[in-house]
């Protein structure tokens, strides 16, 4: 019986963040940082890197639409708000690349804040709607603003690289490249996870997305609480584009095209959503399957496709859930014994 | 004046086929709360079936073609809900896992066209040829077939759905589900039926519109969208709803064409979007789901 309750509570409180703690994260990270001392090929590298910047947005989806659950379909819109905010001012206007990528957060930010005011008028699927019609929308805009420096379909070229008290940060350095994506990465990554999600805000934004009605009748502010989750998301995201701007020096509006689409949501699907290891393990699974899948060709994006409908029918939870799976196998097999 | 009416006419046979497609996306949301974010996709899918087995492939006459179309439309369609859609309703978010699955499946089938049938546009005839004058203003007598068959699709639906038994069972799970159930309706054979309908109704506007539009890889987002602000313009779920829109939308769009250019065609469907989610978020008819 009380094993019983137990699983029911576990049950319900699931999408909490889990038992992870602090000190096993930095571990992680640390893990991670004396892996990229032994690390020395560059491509292995260049993994590595678009590794973290994924996880990073991978994250930010995360929070809004897991843990929040507001099925916003703009985070895409997000990451080239940052990448062309920060690459325009840096590359138009001469503004140093330190500067430009805060500001090409804030930026996304401001985005978010834009996407949000008529999301809150909406519920459930409108909000789908809506927001995937935004993100559909970007790329004639992009074209159509042409002369406002986007470089329409060609682009946006000669984004500088970052210079750092005289140490420039050129796309070459890939190992200055690997510690500050994965400085930033596991920074955000942990705001989201251990700070936001774990407090006051987080505990709005999961009683707002279970029960609604009940959350606002104790006082929770839907307004701002899902003001807030766009926002942040929004903003954290942006930087990811940022870095990813400087890191390529080049975006194009194929940054918003069906195939970083795709990849963001399979790596929320194959991870999980909501469930705090999930989206960042499927970004890193993702990222390093998409490149192995390189020599697929054409294939490429089919199978990525496939991957999505196949892990949302197979594994709902994602491979998160696995775990626990495996756990309620385990004890059911010892309670026979 | 001339001007005018060939823009209206055409607008109104526009509109017609969107109200099709529209009518199929709606359909589905108010049986079984599902948006299929795959509907654009099975439009390109549609057209390109028909058009293997018409001039592509097979080489068809019409009259056996169009039923052939149909019955594929419709088995893909209810096979679809069977072994994609119907698992998930068990699961505590299903509303987020669907969304999910047809956007996969969406990617699935584009990448798939474009891997059989690549990225080149693929003409297809117009089955009539000829003008006709009306008033003077001289229209293509494609076009006024299209509007023809596009409001007779539209007037069968509306007869089957208000009539027959079978229609009744549909509207009542879309009213009530729970209910529908009690009263001993197969909610699920519902499901697959409306399913199946709705993938022949976006099938049927993506071979109606080829002759017009060509058939690409990818031409079935900006009619997807499209169908999207319709449904969200009469109120999700509201059939009815959708129909007043389409025309409403679509008669917009051919004057803003006509008058400002076709590169702002998008754009003003999105503005559209935005100040009727702004001024009536839930749409003309539609209703909140609690």
């Amino acid at each position: 019986m009380k094993d019983q309750t137990a699983a029911t509570a576990n049950q319900m409180t699931r999408r909490q963040p889990s038992a992870f703690s602090s000190l096993t994260f930095w571990a992680i990270v640390g893990g991670l940082a004396v892996l990229g001392m032994f690390v020395d090929d560059p491509y292995m590298q260049h993994v590595l890197i678009l590794c973290f910047l994924w996880a990073i947005v991978a994250a930010g989806w995360d929070l809004v639409l897991g843990y929040a659950g507001i099925y916003n379909y703009a985070q895409l819109v997000f990451f080239a708000a940052g990448a062309y905010g920060s690459g325009m001012l840096a590359a138009k206007l001469g503004v140093s690349p330190i500067v430009a990528i805060p500001l090409g957060g804030i930026f996304a930010g401001f985005m978010g804040l834009l996407i949000a005011l008529p999301c809150l008028r909406l519920r459930g699927e409108y909000i789908a709607l809506f927001t995937f019609a935004v993100h559909l929308a970007m790329p004639p805009l992009i074209l159509k603003t042409k002369h406002w420096g986007t470089g329409g379909n060609t682009g946006l070229l000669g984004i500088p690289p970052i210079d750092l008290f005289g140490f420039t940060i050129g796309p070459r350095d890939k190992l200055a490249w690997f510690y500050l994506t994965l400085a930033v990465a596991s920074v955000a990554i942990y705001i989201i996870y251990f700070i936001v999600l774990r407090r006051r805000m987080g505990k709005a934004f999961v009683a707002l997305r279970d029960s609604e009605d009940f959350a606002r009748s104790l006082g929770v502010s839907d307004f701002r609480y899902k003001l807030l989750a766009f926002m942040s998301s929004a903003l954290i995201t942006g930087l990811a584009g940022a870095l990813y701007a400087h890191y390529t020096t080049v975006v194009t509006p194929k940054i918003l095209g069906n195939e970083f689409f795709l990849l963001a949501m399979v790596m929320l699907a194959i991870g999980g959503i909501g469930r705090f290891p999930g989206a960042v393990l499927g970004a890193f699974i993702v990222t390093i399957a998409n490149e192995l899948l390189r020599s697929a060709g054409n294939m490429r994006l089919l199978l990525l496709g496939l991957a999505v409908v196949l892990t949302v029918l197979l594994l709902p939870s994602g491979i998160v859930s696995l775990r626990e799976n495996f756990q309620r196998l385990w004890r059911k097999t010892r309670a026979k014994q | 004046m001339q001007q005018y009416i060939e823009i209206f006419i055409g607008g109104i046979a526009q509109s017609a086929v969107y109200c099709i497609m529209a009518f199929g996306l709606s359909l589905i949301y108010g049986t079984a709360r599902i948006l299929n974010f795959a509907h654009g996709s099975l439009y390109t899918t549609g057209a390109y079936v028909a058009w293997v087995l018409t001039v592509g492939g097979l080489g068809l006459p019409l009259v056996l073609a169009v039923p052939l179309l149909i019955v594929i439309l419709f088995t893909a369609g209810a096979a679809l809900e069977r072994v994609v859609v119907r698992p998930l309703r068990s699961l505590r978010d299903w509303k987020m896992s669907t969304m999910m699955v047809t956007l996969g499946l969406a990617f699935v089938l584009d990448n798939a066209n474009l891997l059989i049938f690549g990225p080149v546009a693929k003409p297809m005839p117009a089955f009539i040829d000829g003008t006709v004058t009306i008033f003077g203003a001289i229209i293509s007598s494609y076009r006024l077939a299209v509007l023809g068959i596009a409001l007779a699709v539209l007037a069968a639906l509306e007869i089957f759905l208000q009539t027959t038994r079978f229609g009744q069972a549909v509207r009542a799970v879309s009213q009530d589900t729970q209910g529908a159930a009690q009263v001993g309706i197969d909610v699920n054979i519902i499901f697959g039926f409306t399913f199946g309908l709705s993938v022949v109704l976006t099938g049927l506007a993506g071979f109606l519109l080829a002759p017009i539009y060509l058939i690409s890889p990818l031409g079935g987002w900006v009619l997807f969208l499209k169908a999207f602000v319709i449904v969200v313009f009469g109120g999700l779920g509201s059939t009815r709803g959708a129909v007043i829109a389409a025309f409403t939308l679509g008669l917009i769009e051919a004057f803003v064409v006509h008058h400002v250019g076709a590169s702002w065609t998008l754009p003003i469907w999105l503005v559209t979007l935005l100040v009727v989610l702004m001024i009536r978020p839930q749409g003309l008819m539609g209703v909140w789901e609690k």
